[in-house]
């Protein structure tokens, strides 16, 4: 991790949303750095959903501002939307894969939007699906493929563009033990490459283990913030770790783009 | 826009037109077959309204000229017609000529001709007016100030056989915008609807493409494309069953005509636009633009 350069890629600042009288989310405040891996935690209806939302600005907040990289809510015009999307992956509990399109053309997409070339597009989602250990499955269709495997496709699809940044909202949710296990594996590994991830989830007894920062959240307010206690890589604090450590599995692979100068600060790619 | 971008944009129109092959061919028949309807309509109008012109254009003014008129005036009263506002031709069936034709005309009860002394028939100019001035209107107007001529016994023209015609032509014709304005808005209707239904469908993929960040253009345009090549399939499905249908009448019924090439041109066109269309303001809703 370059610990040196330390830079908050996501800030959420007195940030409040209501709906009518209801608060989903009151004063919040919270920073994340790049590189940095925090768990978002809190029951049902605690307003994770809402705050990740309000990250990729799918919604806005009543009161207080979000900043992720150059982009600022107060001052976000619609049709900047997109270049935001660009610069952050975002995974769901249900995928959201399409199904009627292969496992390639599901991860391709992300970067056909941006403009990329046929024979880039090819290359680096080749790679990526290499990474996930989807290769062998790319012409498949999603309906076909297991929870643990349409979740790999999703995460595929949401490093293609190299995010600087990774939110998953309850990215196990939908899935067993084993290949919950599997996933956060494999979202520690973008992580190790250096994208910082923001990851909500209500299961408190399966982040706890980690050392990393948790970030409690309860009836729309941020009840603890624990600092992060583990520096590395967190593929190490793995239960049972019978996964191969492969630390340098994405080495020269920069997810964040720092190192090709795609960084967040970047406007967006036209 | 860039070459990547139209190249994007060109695949993804037909790569969504072709994964999604059954629930687009029933999309298309759907369409086909409600604009069947107005096509058949428009044909079946169409020949109406044919047959309406081709009688029109076959009546004619009679002007009946008084009996034992010298030659130089019967000529005169001629130039006199032809000089007229709407006068195309002007026929002289003189009063043998007119009983050679009426006992042609009586076939094989001729014989009853034989009890005339003399031939009753007078001399006649037989007028063919400008079709568009075939009104019964234009033609009373006539007819009264060539009665007020000099050797002009009578002018006829047909008046109770015209009026009863024009107002059921102008029956007709009301019937059928009526009908027509029905079929056309329910196929508008089905149309878009069926466009709008497809676009929901694809509702998870447009909200998956939002994610990843494209622009609203780039997931619209290949939805109004589809929408657009689907209004044109749906097109050719219409006109295709149509000329079938013409084919089948055309046995049975002499002189159909067919809708003009033009018109089936400006036809598939016009189904192009209302699919392009009515995805365009389906997309609308999802993307909150």
């Amino acid at each position: 991790m370059k610990a040196a350069e330390k830079r908050i890629v996501i800030g959420v600042y007195h940030l409040s949303r209501s709906f009518g009288k209801y608060f989903a989310l009151q004063d919040i405040n919270l920073q994340v750095a790049n590189g940095e891996f925090v768990f978002l935690v809190g029951p049902s209806g605690a307003g994770k959903s809402t705050l990740l939302r309000l990250i990729y600005m799918d919604d806005f907040p009543t009161t207080g501002q979000v900043v992720v990289g150059p982009y600022v809510s107060t001052r976000m015009k619609r049709s900047t939307i997109p270049f935001l999307r660009r610069r952050v992956g975002i995974v769901f509990q249900n995928f959201r894969l399409i199904d009627e399109r292969t496992v390639f053309e599901n991860v391709a997409l992300a970067m056909k939007v941006t403009g990329a070339g046929m024979s880039e597009i090819k290359r680096q989602v080749t790679d990526i699906l290499a990474r996930v250990g989807l290769y062998h499955k790319r012409y498949d269709y999603p309906p076909v493929l297991s929870g643990g495997e349409q979740q790999r496709v999703a995460i595929a699809r949401a490093v293609a563009n190299r995010p600087a940044i990774l939110l998953a909202d309850e990215p196990t949710g939908n899935l067993d033990p084993v290949v919950t296990k599997s996933i956060l594996e494999l979202l520690f590994k973008v992580n190790a490459a250096g994208t910082a991830v923001l990851m909500a989830t209500h299961d408190i007894d399966l982040v706890r283990s980690f050392g990393q920062r948790i970030i409690y959240l309860e009836e729309g307010r941020i009840v603890r913030d624990k600092e992060m206690i583990f520096v590395g890589d967190l593929r190490e604090r793995l239960p049972d770790s019978k996964v191969s450590r492969r630390a340098d599995d994405l080495e020269g692979y920069d997810i964040s783009g720092e190192g090709s100068g795609n960084g967040v600060e970047r406007g967006p790619r036209e | 826009m860039n070459v990547n971008a139209m190249r994007y944009l060109i695949s993804e129109s037909v790569l969504m037109l072709g994964r999604r092959k059954g629930s687009n061919i029933i999309s298309i028949v759907i369409m086909g077959l409600s604009l069947l309807i107005l096509v058949v309509f428009l044909l079946v109008t169409l020949n109406i309204s044919r047959i309406i012109e081709a009688t029109r254009e076959e009546h004619r003014v009679y002007v009946y000229l008084e009996d034992g008129l010298a030659q130089n005036v019967s000529q005169a009263i001629q130039l006199r017609l032809l000089g007229s506002e709407g006068i195309e031709e002007v026929i002289f069936i003189s009063k043998e000529e007119a009983l050679a034709r009426f006992r042609e005309a009586l076939g094989e009860n001729r014989d009853i001709l034989e009890a005339l002394e003399e031939n009753p028939l007078p001399d006649e100019y037989r007028v063919k007016l400008r079709p568009e001035l075939i009104r019964s209107d234009f033609m009373g107007r006539m007819a009264s100030e060539i009665e007020g001529w000099d050797g002009v016994e009578e002018v006829r023209y047909g008046r109770r056989w015209l009026e009863r015609g024009e107002t059921l032509v102008r029956g007709f014709y009301i019937v059928d915008l009526c009908i027509g304005a029905i079929i056309f808005l329910s196929v508008i209707f089905v149309i878009s609807n069926t466009v709008r239904l497809m676009v929901i469908s694809r509702r998870k993929a447009i909200d998956v493409m939002k994610l990843v960040g494209a622009t609203n253009a780039y997931i619209q345009v290949p939805f109004i494309m589809e929408g657009a090549l689907q209004g044109i399939f749906a097109a050719l499905l219409a006109v295709g069953l149509l000329v079938l249908i013409y084919l089948f009448g055309t046995r049975y019924l002499s002189g159909l005509v067919f809708l003009d090439p033009g018109a089936v041109v400006g036809f598939i066109v016009f189904c192009a636009l209302l699919g392009a269309l009515g995805s365009f303001t389906a997309m609308r809703r999802f993307l909150k633009m």
